[in-house]
């Protein structure tokens, strides 16, 4: 179709259009409908932790949709050899694996993860919020800024097309002409300011924040988890933004630091994965750290070994950053970085592994009740073996010169994202939803999720590790018959769509249990810790008075007294909250400033630049503190 | 027991610690590739470019003014308001005189000729130093606001928080200068 302004458009994008601007319409007479804009109105001006990360999850289920929607085309179009599915072959084919991966990992794992860490952390160390709300808002809405930047980039048919990691000299310009990566640059730096700024507060707020007598030791995995995954958010995220401002000047200003006679492409292959392997810990290691809180809980048993758990986190932490070059075996490096790099990585696997033994033994001889979050442990066990297995196959630098960029890299990925970060979300959704929304997901409907989203992913994953060991290289829009992989693909697009269909069932869950379900108490799953000592759903400055903490799960040990935790004397004062809707504003200027970079329109820039700097002002001469200190300085 | 505007500031000192680590990661990376492409194979070499009598003088009037920030300081210590009028206004002054310079500098290599796109050396010189220019550039804009709200008469020990915060950054917009006259002008100067 031919559009004026925009000039040829696929039919996809057109389906879209209408697509979109039909639920938009609908969206919008539903929420007039049952009066929603005053709740709408209130979420937007939060700083409230809980209000936040509900708003995380949410957006991140929306974007799941859309990665989800690439991978239901990317898996059509594979499904026989020599297919050509509606558009998706060739350049579109590029586009569809580039946003999928890039929406995926930055839109939606990353998302899920912070905002169930925004839910719960603060309420397990007993704090009353993050220790800087007013940031925390700014956070979620340069998040919500980078995401709808990224997407925007398909409804102008320019999305970004050189894989999410935008490997150079492909992704500039001189290969890849026209706006589509400079969305994928400006929504990534956008959102990763965000993801930036979140690590900060995390770390404060669990170095500052814990209740008296939490001491760190007594704290929770999960809020052990956060904190190494902050760290290394703060260390890996500026590594990413370099990159992709060195990759904006060539871009942009006609610089060449990866391309051409002058520049070096390799760099930005070691400025890349000194970010990106420290980013795939970023988001494993969080849910290592739900699992092991809701292994716990419904084992009714302490987590075993919690010692070594911490410290099993703080190294594959540590080792997270000295095993970049894995990911670049085939580049020839030499034989003697391979080997360090070989052996460095293959070192994770052993803290790794201490931490699967440590959740089986917490089993062990416990009271085991599966419910929906530990059957999502339970499945994420042996599937995340696989991947890291897979893992340490690939870690020989060897052998990896015949897996590399084939599927079964694929295959390990998808084992070790989905099968611990998504099924860590899942677990974490399930297991918080009563102190998100004071009600409990029906668990009939949970387990027909779990059940069809687990054999649907190992029915997708599973071959495509076969398809990789017989040659299918990864990012290929098709194969020929005469390759031998179509049964293989053909499972692989069966499993897809059980995987899409058992989402249907989060949904219809979603709509049962707000419309049937019944408010539950504090603390639906005789659970462990401080967060189950507070009402469902969290209200906002939920401890009052702040609990005095004497042990590890204090709390449990106060209900098995049959006492109620004491009363902390002298706690320190809690973080300042505000209704503002400053923080949307500001993430609206950053979208303005970077579509006048995406499609260079120099006044465009300026606007938005002024725009950042008053709004800087602004927030200065509006800080919430006055008030504060004022009383504190009268009194 | 200690006051609410104490703990609160410690938790914001701590906050922008973290946020100066994130800060000094970014310039660690372009420092790292300024070293990996300098000296470029083809084009302008640093030893034709740089001047010593530039960077002697931008270093003199940066460097002094995370001296002079220091007589604010003092003022806030004791509350003494000349202190910290005399600080700030004498560090905002010097502060102005770099930027002054640096843009002289900026503006009279493009026009020998050395501009961005002339080879990776003058690319990574451009992006490291132009990045902490404008540091010092949002660093007076941020004075500017600090001596606004002086004379506005905010609760004491806001105005103290919020001039601590930028001391921190200022000094910290220093330390990276000494690591470019370190690491981008010296080695090729002698
Ligand atoms: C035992 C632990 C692990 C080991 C030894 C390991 C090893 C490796 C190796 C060697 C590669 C490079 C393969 C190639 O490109 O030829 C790789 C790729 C990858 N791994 Fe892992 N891995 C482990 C765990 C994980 C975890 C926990 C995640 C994420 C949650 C993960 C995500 C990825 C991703 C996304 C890629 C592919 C990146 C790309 O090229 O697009 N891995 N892994
Ligand atoms: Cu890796």
């Amino acid at each position: 179709m031919n559009v004026p302004f925009i000039g040829e458009v696929p039919s996809d994008i057109v389906v879209s259009w209408i697509f979109v601007s039909l639920i938009g319409v609908l969206l919008l007479w539903w929420l007039t409908k049952k009066e929603q804009w005053p709740t709408i109105w209130e979420y937007a001006r939060t700083t409230d932790n809980r209000k936040i990360g509900t708003m995380y999850i949410l957006f991140a289920f929306l974007f799941f949709i859309r990665g989800g929607m690439d991978a239901m085309f990317i898996r059509s179009q594979l499904a026989v050899p020599e297919s050509e599915f509606w558009v998706f072959q060739s350049q579109k084919y590029n586009e569809v694996f580039t946003t999928h991966g890039t929406v995926m990992i930055f839109f939606v794992a990353m998302p899920l993860l912070i905002g169930l860490m925004n839910i719960a952390v603060p309420l397990q160390l007993g704090a009353n919020d993050l220790a800087f709300p007013y940031l925390n808002a700014i956070s979620f809405w340069l998040f919500v800024s980078g995401a709808v930047i990224f997407n925007m980039a398909f409804f102008f048919n320019a999305a970004p097309n050189a894989g999410w990691t935008a490997y150079a000299p492909l992704s500039s310009d001189t290969f890849t002409t026209g706006p589509n990566n400079n969305y994928y640059i400006f929504g990534l730096q956008i959102s990763g300011m965000g993801t930036i700024l979140t690590a900060i507060n995390m770390i404060v707020t669990i170095i500052r924040l814990r209740a008296p007598g939490m001491k760190l030791t007594r704290m929770p995995l999960f809020p052990w988890a956060t904190l190494v995954t902050s760290f290394l958010i703060i260390i890996a995220f500026p590594v990413l933004t370099v990159a992709l401002l060195l990759l904006t000047f060539d871009r942009l200003y006609g610089t060449s630091f990866f391309l051409g006679e002058l520049g070096s492409p390799i760099y930005y292959q070691h400025l890349f994965w000194i970010f990106g392997h420290p980013e795939v810990y970023i988001l494993i290691l969080p849910a290592f750290g739900i699992f092991s809180d809701i292994i716990s809980t419904f084992s009714r048993k302490r987590i075993y070994g919690y010692r070594s758990m911490v410290i099993a986190i703080a190294l594959i932490g540590l080792l997270g950053f000295m095993v970049w070059a894995h990911h670049m075996f085939t580049v020839g490096l030499g034989a003697l970085a391979n080997s360090v790099f070989a052996i460095t990585t293959m070192l994770i696997a052993v803290p790794t592994g201490i931490k699967v033994f440590n959740w089986l033994f917490t089993m062990r001889k416990g009271v085991v009740r599966i419910k929906t979050p530990m059957l999502f442990s339970l499945g994420f066990i042996p599937t995340f073996v696989l991947g890291g297995v897979t893992g340490v196959m690939l870690a020989v630098a060897a052998a990896d010169y015949q897996y590399h960029d084939s599927y079964f890299v694929v295959a390990h990925f998808h084992y070790t994202m989905i099968g611990g970060t998504i099924l860590g979300a899942f677990a974490g959704i399930y297991y918080y939803y009563p102190k998100m929304t004071g009600k409990v997901l029906d668990e009939t409907l949970g387990r027909w999720h779990f059940w069809l989203f687990i054999i649907g992913f190992h029915l997708t994953f599973m071959p495509q590790h076969f398809a990789g060991l017989n040659g299918m290289p990864r990012r290929v829009y098709t194969y020929s018959w005469d390759d031998g992989l179509f049964l293989l693909n053909f499972v692989s697009t069966i499993g897809a769509f059980v995987m899409g269909a058992s989402m249907l069932f989060v949904v219809w869950n979603l709509y049962k249990t707000h419309r049937y379900g019944e408010k539950v108490g504090k603390d639906p799953w005789d659970g462990r810790t401080l967060e189950w000592s507070v009402d469902s759903p969290a209200p906002e400055h939920p401890f009052d008075p702040v609990p005095q903490v004497n042990s590890r799960d204090a709390f449990w040990y106060a209900k098995i007294s049959e006492e109620s935790l004491p009363a902390a004397e002298n706690p320190r004062p809690s973080p300042i909250p505000v209704q503002t809707i400053q923080p949307v504003v500001l993430a609206g200027i950053l979208g303005v400033m970077s579509i006048g970079f995406i499609y260079q329109w120099v006044w465009m820039q300026v606007i938005g630049g002024v725009g950042v700097l008053s709004f800087f002002i602004l927030r200065s001469l509006t800080d919430e503190r006055k008030k504060a200190y004022r009383k504190e300085e009268e009194s | 027991m200690k006051q609410t505007s104490e703990i609160l500031f410690q938790d914001k000192r701590l906050g922008f610690f973290l946020y100066l680590v994130v800060e000094a990661l970014m310039f660690a990376t372009l420092f790292a590739t300024y070293i990996l492409f300098t000296p470029a194979s083809v084009g302008a070499d640093p030893s034709e470019v740089y001047e010593l009598r530039t960077v002697v003088l931008t270093s003199v009037f940066l460097l002094s003014s995370s001296g002079t920030l220091m007589i604010a300081e003092k003022g806030l210590k004791t509350w003494d308001r000349k202190k910290i009028w005399i600080g700030l206004g004498t560090t905002f002054l010097l502060g102005s005189i770099f930027m002054g310079l640096e843009i002289h500098e900026f503006y009279k290599y493009v026009h020998e000729g050395y501009t961005i796109t002339m080879n990776n050396f003058l690319s990574s010189f451009y992006v490291l130093v132009g990045l902490h220019a404008s540091h010092v550039a949002f660093g007076l804009g941020w004075m500017i606001l600090l001596m606004g709200q002086f004379k506005q008469k905010l609760p004491r020990s806001l105005f103290i928080e919020k001039h601590k915060i930028f001391n921190y950054y200022w000094h910290f917009v220093d330390v990276i200068w000494v690591l470019i006259i370190l690491i981008v002008y010296v080695p090729y100067l002698f």
